[in-house]
C-alpha cells in the first residue's frame, strides 16, 4: 500500500497540461515528422520528376494527389479513433471505398477511350514492378513516425490499430511518392499504388501486436 | 467509498489542464476502484491485484492524452484497466515456467471443470447409448426418474435399471483398468 501512495506521488509531481486536441495534434505530427523524412528521400534518392511545373497544371497528377490524399485523410481520421482504449467505430473506413470506386470509373473510361492493344502498357506503366515497393519503404518513416504517436496513446485493438497506421503511412507515403512517379493512367494508380498502400497496411497488421503493446 | 463518475471526471479534467492537486486526488481515488475491479476478476491473487494497480495508475497518468474530454471517465479508465489485465496474463503466460502452468489453471478452476468433463464423457462412451443417457439425466443434469423416462421415452423402471447396470459397468470398468 505504501508503494501506491510513493508512486501516486512520483506521478504527481509531473502534471503537464494535456490540450483537448492532445490526440489529433499527437498523430499529425507523427505522421507530418515521418513525411518531412520520406520527402527528404524522395528529392535526394528518387528525384522530383523534372515535369512536375508542367504536370501540375494536368489532370492526371490531380487525380492522384487527390485519390492518395483523401486515402491518407480518412485513414487517419481512423487512427485517432483507435488511439482511444475505448471501443471505436470504423465505420469511417467505409468512406475509403468513394476515391477507389471514382478512380475505378475513370480508369474505365480511359480505357474505353485507348485501343485494346495499349491497354497492357498503360495497366504496367514502366514502372510496375516498383512502384508497390517504393510506395512500401517510403510508408516505413511515416509508420515509425506513427508509432511515436501511439506512445502516448491507448490502443487495445493491437492489429487493427497496427493495420490501419500502416494503411494512413501508406497513402501518404503514396501521396508523396507523387512528386516522383510520371505514371499517368488511372488505372496504374489503382493498381499499383492501392497495392503499395496495402502492403503497407499488412506489414503494419504484423508489426502492430508487436510494437505496440504498452 | 467509491467516488461518482462526477467527481472523478471533475478531478481527470483538472489534471488535465494542468492541476496537480486534482491530479493526485484523482489517482488516491482509484486506487479502491482499480483493487476491487482487479480482485473481483483475478479471484485473490493478491500480489497480481496490486501490481495491476500500480500499473494502471501509470497508464492512467501516461495515456492520459488518449482520454476524450466529452465521454464518460469510467468508461474509459474501466477499458484501460482490461487492457491492462490482459496485457498482464499474455505476459505472464508467456513466461511461466510450465511446472507453475498447474497452478494457473488450478487457481481458474479451469484443470477441473475441463478434466471431469473429459473423464464423465470418456466413461459414458464405453456404456449402450440407453445407459449413457439415463445416467446423464439423473445424475449430472438432474433431471427426476420420472423427467428421464418421459424425455427417453421408456419406461421409469427402464430408466433405474440403465442407471444400476451402467454405473455398475463404469465402477467395474475403472477397478478393472485401475
Amino acid at each position: 500500500m505504501k508503494d501506491t501512495q510513493e508512486l501516486i506521488e512520483t506521478l504527481s509531481r509531473d502534471v503537464r497540461r494535456v490540450s483537448a486536441h492532445a490526440l489529433a495534434m499527437r498523430v499529425g505530427f507523427g505522421i507530418a515528422a515521418g513525411s518531412i523524412v520520406t520527402i527528404v528521400l524522395v528529392i535526394a534518392v528518387l528525384g522530383v520528376r523534372p515535369d512536375l511545373q508542367v504536370a501540375m497544371h494536368g489532370f492526371s497528377f490531380w487525380m492522384k494527389w487527390i485519390y492518395t490524399g483523401s486515402l491518407g485523410l480518412c485513414t487517419a481520421y481512423a487512427v485517432t479513433q483507435l488511439g482511444r482504449p475505448t471501443p471505436a467505430s470504423l465505420r469511417s473506413l467505409w468512406f475509403l471505398t468513394i476515391p477507389v470506386l471514382i478512380l475505378l470509373v475513370i480508369g474505365i473510361v480511359e480505357l474505353a477511350r485507348t485501343s485494346p492493344g495499349n491497354w497492357l502498357p498503360m495497366w504496367l506503366g514502366r514502372s510496375w514492378m516498383i512502384c508497390p515497393w517504393l510506395v512500401l519503404t517510403l510508408a516505413a518513416p511515416i509508420f515509425v513516425g506513427l508509432l511515436w504517436s501511439f506512445r502516448k496513446l491507448a490502443p487495445t485493438r493491437l492489429r487493427a490499430a497496427g493495420a490501419t497506421a500502416g494503411l494512413a503511412a501508406g497513402a501518404w507515403a503514396a501521396t508523396i511518392y507523387c512528386l516522383h512517379c510520371p505514371e499517368a493512367s488511372a488505372i496504374f494508380v489503382l493498381t499499383w499504388y492501392t497495392l503499395g498502400i496495402a502492403l503497407a497496411a499488412g506489414s503494419g497488421a504484423l508489426l502492430g501486436p508487436r510494437l505496440m503493446r504498452w | 467509498m467509491a467516488e461518482s463518475e462526477a467527481r472523478l471526471k471533475s478531478w481527470m479534467l483538472g489534471g488535465l489542464d494542468g492541476d496537480a492537486a486534482a491530479h493526485s486526488e484523482l489517482l488516491r481515488a482509484l486506487v479502491p476502484l482499480l483493487h476491487s475491479f482487479f480482485r473481483r476478476r483475478l479471484h485473490g491473487v493478491e500480489e497480481d491485484v496490486e501490481d495491476l494497480v500500480q500499473e494502471t495508475l501509470i497508464s492512467v497518468h501516461t495515456r492520459r492524452a488518449s482520454y476524450d474530454r466529452t465521454r464518460p471517465f469510467t468508461a474509459w479508465l474501466y477499458a484501460v484497466a482490461r487492457y491492462r489485465m490482459v496485457d498482464h496474463y499474455r505476459r505472464r503466460r508467456l513466461s511461466v515456467p510450465i511446472e507453475e502452468v498447474d497452478d494457473i489453471l488450478v487457481t481458474e478452476g479451469f484443470e477441473d471443470a475441463l478434466s471431469a468433463h473429459m473423464d464423465v464423457d470418456r466413461l459414458l462412451s464405453a456404456l449402450s447409448p440407453k445407459q449413457a443417457r439415463a445416467i446423464r439425466d439423473t445424475h449430472i443434469d438432474g433431471k427426476s426418474i420420472a423427467e428421464a423416462a418421459v424425455g427417453a421415452g421408456i419406461g421409469e423402471s427402464d430408466v433405474k435399471v440403465s442407471v444400476h447396470r451402467g454405473l455398475r459397468a463404469i465402477v467395474n470398468r475403472i477397478r478393472g483398468t485401475s
